[in-house]
């Protein structure tokens, strides 16, 4: 079902949390919630499910505004970092709780819980209590009881953050193939941008209570609207460098980069370099010495001091044999820079 | 093995206090159980003194009549001692010639020594009635003399010529202190109050702890859980208030409320109400009465227990509730309360047993009555041994019925601590797989 925010404005007192904030989420979509801590992604989320009240705007559910529908009536699943099993009850009780709230017959919940249960992979776990169960089990039975009365969009609430890192890979594609096979509409909260790119149709770029980019994870990495959305995606992360252009493109300590092109006469800029588009070869070389280097296995990632400008990442595969305090001279591909002005907009 | 010594020296304190505070009353309780101390014996021992008390109890135990009336009717004997409180009475002169006449000499009945009196034709002794005065002076009977051992009351009575074979029985009856008996369990078991006492006290835990300890409190938690903060706040200092007030003050207020004067009866008196004392109009008054003055007191306890339950009920829980569809009414049924197991537990083991114990509300309000219809057995307990209506303080019985107390208190603490089985308590190690 297709879930569209307009204007939604949600103030905790006096402070605004979330400003006239608008999302349409397709049906059978996953999208991304994606934002540092703090910026209102759970508040956003609460509000869908309605466990938040709705200060201003509209929550539409197909074509039904649930703004001021209870939470009882929204019919959304949600997932919660916790999980939120309810610890006196068997899983097979657990999932089945939605549907015993709402009167359903015994026979039909028993084959629903089975139904799902066999979804999310833990048909043998059904008499166990939360309590005896490992984070990753917790998190299916959380999954299933979120599905098992197939909502109409599904809330994700960080729900990889208690988990550790190989779990949370498993769990994730786990996740995804349980939303595709559902084909349900889906709305994943993280600060995980890794998680967000990998498994999402589309991410939202939060900061502050506003979205600031919606794009699908390949186009919002090669095409961010501006300094904040280019720095929180990529892992190593982008580097930025100061710069100016008269009739060139110069760096901060006085390097040319290439003809200024429509950037001429801008005399403050800052150019933002992701480490794959930095290294040996590549484009116009720049004198550097090599600071840090972290091996990674299958490649190394270096940080290198350019003379006097500041620094760069590079990521090249593993062997090249340059090590901490050796001077090189690599180059930036300039056919991928980003280009922004001092106040982080793109140019 | 040092530690060990050392944790046993930190607990000395304490074990000291348990010992002193808790162990010796207890002990102290089981032994006046068996004795029929009360304040005529006294607590130490006692001396032996023959009162038509003891007469009437030996004529039940079958002691003859003719050894009866030998006791409470010894003769007359012309002795010193009795000349000596002529003397003080009718002069010396009198006294001297009585002697010289009748000294020594033993009369079976008042008329014989009053006849010999006559036969002095002495001026002091002309009217009839001053006979009977004196030869009163020379009775000697057995009754009302305090003997302080055993063997000098059998002196008095080998002397007033009482049979050897009855003089045991009378002795033991004369014993003024206090002795070893089960009597005050044969007395427990037969007496009708008994049964009263303890209806009484069932009626008196169970409805305060099921209506208002563990009722009301579930309740007021509840209630103050779905209230906004500031507010739910409020409402529990005011349900808090009368557990910091004074018992005394407390029930004034109850009093004030429900007195025929009271705010309830003037409240109602133009509705046409009759004017009653609403505390003690009838045994069902006294029974709301006293039941609401516990409740209202004991609620607040559960409540602060439920409260601080349902608060480490993780917020998520609540909220996938919501979610999931359960209403507020199936939120409280599937999610809360089936959590709150525990504390419920606790509240009710721990009010039955300070509910069982505790009467000073009901003394304070309905003082027992009207009668004895709201007389608990701790009450009871507490009149027999401490602050009985006639004055005689039966100790001993009155450690009986403590002494049953502290058994079924013990038994229910057992009882509960089985129940709350603290292993289970602790959550089970997660399987792994
Ligand atoms: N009940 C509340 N009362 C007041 N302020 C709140 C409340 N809940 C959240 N906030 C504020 O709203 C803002 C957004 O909170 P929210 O929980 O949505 O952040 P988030 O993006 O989910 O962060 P995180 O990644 O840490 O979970 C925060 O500044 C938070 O302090
Ligand atoms: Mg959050």
């Amino acid at each position: 079902m297709r879930l569209v925010l307009e204007g939604f404005t949600k103030r905790f007192g006096d402070t605004t949390v979330i400003d006239a904030l608008d999302l349409t989420v397709a049906d059978g979509e996953m999208i991304a919630l994606l934002g540092p801590s703090g910026c209102g992604k759970s508040t956003t989320l609460f509000a869908i499910a309605g466990l938040h009240q709705v200060d201003e705007g509209r929550i539409l559910f197909g074509n039904r505004d649930v703004a001021h529908v209870s939470p009882q009536e929204r019919n959304v699943g949600i997932v919660f970092q916790n999980y939120a099993l309810y610890p006196h009850m068997t899983v097979a009780q657990n999932i089945a709780f939605p549907l015993r709230v709402r009167g359903e017959r015994v026979v039909e919940m028993d084959r629903k819980v089975r139904e799902i249960a066999g979804l999310v992979q833990i048909g043998e776990l059904l008499e166990r209590k939360p309590a005896q169960l490992s984070g990753g089990q917790q998190q299916r039975v959380a999954l299933a009881r979120a599905l098992v009365r197939k909502p109409d969009v599904l809330l994700l609430d960080e729900p990889l953050a208690n988990l550790d890192a190989k779990l949370r890979m498993e769990m994730r594609s786990e996740i995804r193939r349980v939303q595709l096979e559902t084909g349900i509409t889906a709305i994943l909260v993280t600060h995980d941008q890794v998680e967000a790119m990998s498994i999402c149709d589309r991410i939202a770029l939060m900061k502050d209570g506003g979205i600031v980019q919606i794009a699908e994870p390949a186009e919002m990495y090669i095409n961010p609207m501006d300094r904040y959305v280019a720095s929180f995606l990529g892992n190593p992360p982008i580097a930025f460098l100061d710069a100016m252009a008269d009739e060139e493109l110069r760096l901060a300590g006085g390097a040319s980069l290439g003809a200024a092109g429509r950037l001429q006469g801008l005399d403050r800029l800052v150019l933002g370099v992701r480490p794959e588009h930095y290294g040996p070869g590549k484009g116009v070389p720049l004198e550097g010495v090599v600071v840090m280097l972290e091996t990674h296995g299958r490649e190394d990632l270096f940080e290198v001091e350019l003379a006097g400008c500041g620094r760069l990442r590079a990521i090249l595969p593993a062997g090249s044999g340059t090590r901490i305090g050796t001077n090189v001279n690599w180059g930036i591909d300039m056919d991928h820079i980003f280009v922004f002005s001092p106040d982080g907009r793109r140019l | 093995m040092r530690q060990d010594r050392i944790g046993f020296l930190f607990l000395t304190p304490a074990l000291i206090a348990v010992v002193i505070f808790y162990l010796l009353p207890v002990v102290m309780t089981a032994v006046f159980a068996f004795t029929n101390m009360s304040t005529a014996t006294g607590i130490r021992g006692g001396g032996y003194l023959v009162t038509e008390q003891t007469l009437r109890d030996l004529s039940g135990h079958g002691l003859t009549g003719a050894t009866l009336s030998q006791l409470a009717d010894a003769g007359y004997e012309v002795d010193t001692e009795g000349l000596a409180a002529l003397a003080a009475t009718f002069g010396d002169r009198l006294a001297g010639h009585i002697e010289a006449e009748l000294g020594g000499e033993s009369f079976a009945t008042s008329r014989e020594l009053e006849r010999a009196l006559r036969d002095l034709r002495a001026p002091e002794l002309r009217i009839t009635r001053d006979r009977k005065q004196a030869a009163s002076l020379f009775q000697r009977s057995v009754l009302n003399i305090r003997h302080d051992t055993a063997d000098a009351l059998r002196d008095e009575l080998t002397g007033a010529g009482i049979p050897g074979g009855d003089h045991d029985m009378i002795i033991e009856a004369a014993y003024t202190g206090w002795s070893w008996t089960m009597r005050n369990f044969e007395l427990l078991l037969s007496l009708p109050s008994t049964a009263r006492y303890a209806l009484n006290t069932l009626i008196y835990v169970a409805l305060t702890l099921v209506l208002f300890n563990v009722g009301l409190g579930l309740l007021l938690a509840i209630a103050t859980f779905y209230l906004p903060k500031p507010s739910a706040a409020v409402f529990r200092a005011i349900w808090f208030m009368p557990r910091i007030l004074p018992p005394v003050l407390y029930v004034l207020m109850w009093k004030w409320l429900m007195w025929d004067n009271g705010f309830l009866a003037s409240a109602l008196a133009p509705f046409g109400v009759e004017r009653i004392n609403w505390m003690l109009h009838s045994e069902y008054h006294a029974w709301v009465a006293i039941i609401l003055i516990n409740g209202v007191v004991g609620a607040s306890f559960g409540m602060i227990i439920f409260a601080s339950a349902i608060k480490a009920i993780p917020q998520t829980l609540l909220m996938a509730a919501e979610v999931d569809g359960a209403t507020r009414w199936q939120q409280v049924r599937y999610v809360i309360l089936p959590q709150m197991r525990w504390p419920i537990l606790f509240v009710t083991a721990y009010q039955t047993l300070s509910l069982l114990a505790s009467f000073e509300y009901i003394l304070l309000s309905t003082g027992g009555g009207p009668g004895s219809a709201t007389e608990v057995w701790a009450m009871a307990a507490f009149r027999t041994a401490l602050n009985n209506y006639g004055g005689n303080l039966q100790y001993g019985m009155g450690a009986t019925f403590a002494l049953v107390l502290v058994i079924i208190g013990t038994v229910l603490s057992l009882l509960y601590l089985r129940f709350f089985n603290f292993q289970a308590l602790l959550a089970k190690p997660r399987i792994e797989r």
